[in-house]
C-alpha cells in the first residue's frame, strides 16, 4: 500500500498531541491542563467554547482566558477550525483508529449540520443546568482526564461512541455529534488556509473521497471546477493531498471572504 | 481506510433538532441522577458551590500541580461534579503549601486568585464528628489531630477537665475553633482511629431545609 505522507504526519502530530495531554502523569510539568484551558510552559491557553460557557454562566472572563482564547482563535482560524480535530483531538485519533477496523458499518450518513445543532443545545443546556456542559460531559475533556488521572467510569461515552460508530453509522460523533466539531466549523469557513484543486490534472478518480471522512466538501467542488475546498467541514488533514495518484491536489491561500 | 460512498447530507434538521432534544434530556437525567451527592470539599479558595459549579473548568491544572497529589477529579458518578476537583482529606488532605500552586494554576477564578496566605484558607470546617469515638474524650492522651494541625492552638485546642467517671483524672478534649479552622483535613488523616473521629464539613450549613419542596 502507498505511504500517505499527510496522514503519516498527521498521526505523529496526534499521538505527540495524546502524550503531551498525558505528561502531567509523568510529573513533568511543563504542560498541565486540557484542551479546556492548559498552559505549556507558561503560555496560557483556552478552548473558545470553554470559554464561551464560562462567560454565559457568570458573565465575565478572567484575563487568563481571555488571551489564553484569542491566541486560540487567531490560530484556528488562520489554519482551519477543524484543523483542532483532525490534528489535535484525542477523540478523533480513536475514531481515525476505529475507522481502519474492518468492521460491517452502515454507510449511509448523518447530516454534517447536526453539529451545530448540537453545538446550539450544548449551549441551552450550559445555561438550563448551570454548568459549563461540554466541558463536564466532552469525550475529549474525559479522554484528557483519564491520561492523567486514570481510567473511570466517565470513559463510557467513549465506549459509546466507539460501539456507534462500530455498528450503527461509520464517524457518528466526529461528522454529526461533536459540538466542539460545530464550533470550529464555524471558524474554519473563514480560514484563509484550504485544500486546492489543479482542475487539469484531476482525473476523477475518487480516490481523494474515498479517504476524506467528511467527502461531502470534495464532492461539489470536484463536479463544478471549483479549484478550492471552501468548506469549514474540512480539517485540513491532507489525507486527500497525500492519496491523489494524479498529484492534483495541495494546501493554498484563499481570500476568505470570496467565494 | 475502507471504502465510502457516503449519501449526499440530506436536510433533515428537525429530526436532527428531535435527536439533539433527546440527546440533551437524556444527560440531563445522567446528571441530575447523580448530582444528590451533597458536599465536596474543594481546593483552597474555592468559590462559593454554585458559582465554583459554573467557573470551574473541569481543565485539572490544579489537580496537575498539587505536589501531594492531594486532588482528585469527579467521576460519572459524582453527577454534575464530573471533571471537577476535590480533596477526600482521609486519603491526602492538602497541606497547604506555602505558594498555593493550586490557585495559581486554576484559569477560570474557580480558586479565588485573591486568596494568598494558606492560613486564610477556609474549604470547610473539622468537627470532632464522633465524641464517643475520640481516644481523648474518652480519656486517654491520644491529641494527634491537635499536634498534626497546622494552626495548632488556634484552629484546634486542647480544652482539659474533669474526668466525671474517675472523678480523679482529666479530659483533654480537641476542640476545633472554626474561626481558624483551614479545613485543609490534616487532622482528619491524622486521626488514629480506622474510623475518624475528626472530619472536615461544610463551613455553611445549608441555607434551605432540604425537607422544604
Ligand atoms: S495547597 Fe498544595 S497540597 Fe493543598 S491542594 Fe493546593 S497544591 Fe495541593
Ligand atoms: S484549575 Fe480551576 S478551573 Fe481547572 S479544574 Fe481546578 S478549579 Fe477547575
Ligand atoms: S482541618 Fe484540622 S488540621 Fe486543618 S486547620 Fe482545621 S483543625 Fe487544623
Ligand atoms: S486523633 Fe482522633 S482520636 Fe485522637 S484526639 Fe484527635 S479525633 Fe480524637
Amino acid at each position: 500500500m502507498k505511504v500517505n505522507r499527510w496522514t503519516t504526519g498527521r498521526r505523529c502530530v496526534q499521538i505527540l498531541m495524546l502524550l503531551l495531554l498525558a505528561t502531567p502523569a509523568f510529573g513533568w510539568t511543563f504542560f498541565e491542563g486540557n484542551l479546556g484551558a492548559a498552559a505549556i510552559v507558561g503560555l496560557q491557553l483556552s478552548d473558545p467554547l470553554a470559554a464561551l460557557q464560562i462567560l454565559l454562566l457568570t458573565g465575565t472572563l478572567t484575563a487568563t482566558m481571555l488571551s489564553g482564547t484569542a491566541i486560540v482563535v487567531v490560530f484556528y482560524g488562520l489554519f482551519g477550525g477543524r484543523v483542532f480535530c483532525g490534528w489535535v483531538c484525542p477523540v478523533h485519533l480513536i475514531t481515525d483508529l476505529v475507522d481502519l477496523l474492518p468492521w460491517p458499518k452502515r454507510l449511509s450518513s448523518w447530516s454534517l449540520e447536526w453539529k451545530t445543532t448540537a453545538l446550539i443545545v450544548t449551549v441551552i443546556m450550559t445555561v438550563i443546568l448551570g454548568i459549563p456542559v461540554f466541558e463536564t460531559v466532552s469525550p475529549i475533556g474525559t479522554t484528557a482526564r483519564a491520561l492523567t488521572f486514570g481510567v473511570s467510569s466517565s470513559l463510557i461515552i467513549i465506549v459509546l461512541i466507539v460501539i456507534a460508530e462500530l455498528v450503527l453509522v461509520r464517524r457518528v460523533w466526529c461528522r454529526s455529534l461533536c459540538p466542539l466539531g460545530g464550533f470550529y466549523y464555524q471558524l474554519g469557513r473563514f480560514s484563509p488556509l484550504v485544500v486546492a484543486y489543479d482542475t487539469a490534472k484531476c482525473s476523477h478518480c475518487g480516490e481523494c473521497r474515498r479517504v476524506c471522512f467528511v467527502p461531502e466538501v470534495l464532492a461539489p467542488s470536484l463536479k463544478s471546477q471549483r479549484n478550492m475546498v471552501h468548506s469549514g467541514e474540512c480539517t485540513r488533514c491532507g489525507a486527500c493531498v497525500g492519496i491523489c495518484p494524479e498529484k492534483a491536489l495541495g494546501f493554498a491561500l484563499r481570500n476568505p471572504f470570496e467565494r | 481506510m475502507s471504502a465510502n460512498n457516503v449519501k449526499q447530507p440530506q436536510k433533515n434538521l428537525p429530526t436532527g433538532v428531535k435527536g439533539a432534544l433527546v440527546g440533551a434530556g437524556a444527560s440531563c437525567l445522567v446528571l441530575k441522577a447523580g448530582s444528590g451527592y451533597g458536599w465536596m470539599l474543594r481546593p483552597p479558595g474555592a468559590v462559593a458551590e454554585d458559582d465554583f459549579l459554573k467557573k470551574c473548568l473541569r481543565c485539572g491544572r490544579c489537580a496537575h500541580v498539587c505536589p501531594y497529589d492531594a486532588v482528585k477529579m469527579g467521576k460519572l458518578s459524582d453527577g454534575l461534579a464530573i471533571g471537577t476537583p476535590f480533596i477526600v482529606p482521609r486519603e491526602m488532605p492538602c497541606y497547604l503549601c506555602s505558594d498555593l500552586p493550586c490557585v495559581k494554576a486554576c484559569p477560570s477564578g474557580a480558586l479565588d486568585p485573591e486568596l494568598k496566605d494558606p492560613l486564610k484558607t477556609r474549604m470547610g470546617t473539622a468537627v470532632i464528628s464522633e465524641r464517643e469515638e475520640c481516644l481523648s474524650i474518652k480519656g486517654l492522651r491520644c491529641e494527634v489531630c491537635y499536634r498534626a494541625c497546622p494552626v495548632i492552638d488556634k484552629a484546634i485546642t486542647v480544652e482539659n477537665y474533669l474526668n466525671v467517671e474517675t472523678g480523679r483524672h482529666a479530659i483533654f478534649e480537641p476542640v476545633v475553633h472554626k474561626k481558624d479552622c483551614t479545613g485543609c483535613g490534616i487532622c482528619e488523616k491524622a486521626c488514629v482511629l480506622e474510623r475518624p473521629a475528626i472530619v472536615v464539613q461544610p463551613l455553611q450549613p445549608p441555607t434551605e431545609s432540604w425537607y422544604e419542596s
